[in-house]
């Protein structure tokens, strides 16, 4: 009696530790699973079992625009895939743009990564500063095939240093939408644009939005107009992002801003979000990816909306170039590698690029980009082609993240008129300038 | 010594294996509490002096406490503790005020009380994201505030930007904090409302007492442990408080209206400064702390 008085109290512990500590400890990695479920599955035919030296399965994270049917596709493709492939599974997990580098941070921790990511161009240098990135063009010997296959420009955003840790998934860059009722006018300059918002204003219409004050939404004016955030050996920002053109820029801004002409959801955390600004003919114009088009049909049947290349500075029409690249994570062994880049080549092959772009995505394949269907799709293609011979591609440098919040926060407090332009961008270079130096 | 106390110190089933059985019994608890607790908040005291690295093979330099002098010195945490105590300040007194208010009202009745319970507790147990973008609309440029405020009842010429700036944004957010404590503050006054003796009440009719004196000699002297109880788990609330900011403002514009824990988020997933962050958290819980310690000094609960 007296024995078991313990032994119960015992008992129960340790089963609630081993309850505890079990579901603590992660799922069997995927594969391991797969493996008893294929060799299970196989077993009745032979044949196929065969095929199957090494079944695999490769997990993908992207960020693929549900809303607009890319995932849909991306199924379909990787079921295509898989077909095409036996032994190798992908099992793909959605993540929110800033989800998607949340969950690479921790993971780097944790070592719980990816096979494969799909992410913003801007992630490479961030992730290869956190030595996660698989070196690809030293890992595959065929890498020169499938970056040749790809459009040179968009593929250089997967390049830190000597070396490509990515290769080129989509490219974007941004080009003007306006509102067909608003203006009648189209403008073909940046001061044309800026003399049309403030025409159109009224206490019911803003002319032009932007959705952000980093880089990506101000570099092109800056850019445009023949200035630089940066030294072009990344060395400072004094003169540059505080020089006299990025100044009369954001102090163009502000002007606007001040009579109502300019605004936007991070300036004004009232005003409505860029696309059903637009979409209720709150905003006039903005200046946007490929994505809007999109958008704008889905959400708002009736709005009458043209698409132009952005209007031209001093020293032409300079865009941003935007995009995702493909990455691998060194985590994975060389078997999930090399099934990762056969799963790669095939989402940067014509036939994927061209069902990608039926639903929003610009391919960088270069023969998906002459492709009958991918022309009908994209009506606004030609314009973005025209746009991408333009454009630039933002700073590659691992502190790029916080350089544009750095921006964001100084021109905000510059637009807004808590600070006069140029001491707000003074304090922007000094504070990129010290960024600079760690 | 109470009778249950004599009863355990004595009685011969308290003896040293009852021990060794609840001490077993508390090993499951214990273990969590130490890996899910302990460990995690050593290891952030650990960080918040490194500048601690994530990659591999990455060494974390030892910073000593440049963290917390970064944290002292960088405007934006200032600008996020300050809003972060405006909001306690403001939602803390104002759930526990309206709360009071409702268990009284309800406590009063004679019908519908739980009806009014459940009215009252309602916006606790809807989700902070579903009531933080209703509130957004709500206060937009183009929401209902200002429908109402101009084309319904034209009492303003133009609308107001409700969340356009720092102090009307976060005024705005503190009426959503306001108003989804009130039932969880109603719940609690409730309880404590009904657990005064009635007797007091009756005595002090007797001597002529009217509602409001009942109220203050009565009523709150005997939830005065109730109060430092709400105040104390509203404060370190309030200093939790993510999601409303996070959805409504996103902490814009120009980080004018971040709070400490949209702040910490920024600076640990967006910047990657993990130490700075587990600093500004020390910081953070040094404060609560003390607050704490103050409120339980100044309404020292004493039995009556």
């Amino acid at each position: 009696m007296k024995k078991s008085k313990i032994l119960l109290p015992i008992l129960i512990s340790i089963f609630l530790i081993l309850v505890m500590v079990l579901s603590g400890c992660p799922t069997p990695p995927a594969e391991e699973v797969t493996e008893e479920v294929t060799e299970k599955e196989a077993e009745p035919a032979e044949e196929e079992t065969a095929a199957i030296t090494e079944p695999v399965t490769i997990h993908f994270w992207h960020n693929y625009d549900a809303g607009a049917g890319q995932i849909d596709v991306l199924d379909q493709l990787i079921s295509q895939f898989e077909q095409a492939n036996p032994g190798i599974t992908i099992n793909q997990v959605y993540l929110e743009w800033q989800g998607l580098k949340n969950n690479v941070v921790a993971g780097a921790t944790t070592g719980m990564l990816p096979d494969v990511l799909r992410g913003d161009i801007g992630f490479v240098p961030q992730f290869q500063a956190l030595d996660v990135l698989v070196e690809m063009d030293t890992a595959f010997s065929d890498y020169a095939d499938a970056a040749d296959a790809v459009l040179e420009a968009p593929n250089s955003t997967a390049k830190a240093g000597d070396h490509y840790y990515g290769i080129a998934s989509n490219t974007n860059t941004k080009i003007l939408y306006y509102n067909k009722d608003l203006v009648t006018t189209v403008p073909t300059t940046l001061d044309e644009m800026w003399a049309t918002a403030e025409e159109v204003s009224s206490e019911d219409v803003i002319g032009f939005c932007e959705a952000w004050m980093g880089g990506w939404n101000l570099c092109q004016y800056i850019w445009s107009y023949g200035g630089d955030i940066l030294a072009p050996d990344y060395s400072t920002a004094t003169g540059y992002i505080n020089g006299s053109v990025a100044v009369t820029v954001i102090q163009k801004l502000a002007d606007l801003y001040a009579v109502g002409a300019f605004s936007g959801p991070t300036i004004d955390p009232g005003a409505p979000p860029d696309t059903d600004g637009m979409g209720t003919g709150k905003y006039a114009m903005t200046i946007d990816g490929p994505w809007k088009a999109k958008d704008l049909s889905a959400k708002y049947n009736d709005l009458q909306y043209g698409a132009v290349q952005m209007p031209a500075g001093p020293a032409g029409s300079i865009g941003v170039l935007g995009g995702e690249d493909f990455m691998m994570f060194k985590t994975s062994d060389a078997i999930h590698q090399d099934a990762a880049w056969k799963f790669i080549k095939f989402m940067t092959g014509k036939d994927a690029q061209v069902e990608m772009a039926k639903v929003g995505q610009m391919p960088v394949n270069k023969e998906a980009l002459a492709d009958d269907e991918v022309l009908e799709a994209m009506p606004l293609l030609s314009i973005f082609a025209d746009a991408l011979q333009t454009c630039k591609a933002r700073p590659v440098t691992p502190k790029w993240g916080d350089m544009e919040g750095i921006i964001n926060t100084k021109a905000t407090e510059a637009v807004l008129g808590q600070k006069p332009v140029q001491t707000a961008m003074d304090e922007a270079a000094a504070e990129i300038d010290a960024l600079l130096q760690q | 010594m109470t009778t249950s106390g004599v009863f355990f110190r004595t009685s011969k089933y308290f003896r040293k294996k009852d021990n060794i059985r609840m001490l077993l019994l508390l090993v499951p608890g214990l273990v969590v509490i130490v890996m899910f607790t302990f460990y995690p908040i050593i290891k952030m005291f650990i960080m918040s002096f490194f500048d601690w690295k994530i990659g591999y093979n990455q060494v974390s330099p030892f910073v000593g406490i440049k963290n917390y002098l970064a944290v002292f010195s960088d405007p934006i945490a200032g600008i996020a503790l300050t809003n972060t105590i405006f909001y306690a300040a403001v939602t803390v007194p104002g759930q526990m005020i309206l709360g009071l208010l409702a268990a009284l009202l309800i406590n009063g009745i004679r019908k519908f009380g739980v009806t009014f319970r459940l009215l009252y507790y309602l916006p606790v147990v809807t989700s902070w994201v579903i009531v933080s973008l209703l509130f957004r609309y709500i206060f937009s440029n183009n929401g209902l505030l200002n429908y109402l405020l101009t084309d319904v009842f034209k009492w303003i010429p133009e609308y107001i930007g409700w969340l356009s700036t720092r102090w009307l944004a976060m005024t705005s957010t503190t009426l959503l904090g306001i108003w989804k404590g009130i039932g969880w503050n109603m719940v609690i006054f409730l309880a404590a409302l009904q657990a005064v003796p009635v007797e007091y009440y009756e005595a002090a009719s007797i001597d002529g007492a009217g509602s409001i004196q009942k109220f203050f000699y009565i009523t709150l002297p005997n939830i005065k442990g109730t109060i430092l109880f709400c105040t104390v788990m509203l404060t370190i609330g309030a200093f939790n408080t993510y999601t409303p900011i996070a959805v409504i403002t996103g902490g814009n514009p120009a980080h004018q209206t971040e709070i400490v824990l949209t702040w910490m988020y920024y600076q640990t997933f967006s910047s990657l400064k993990m130490g700075y962050s587990a600093a500004l958290s020390f910081l953070v819980a040094g404060i609560v702390a003390i607050i704490a310690v103050i409120l339980f000094k100044v309404l020292r609960h004493e039995r009556i």
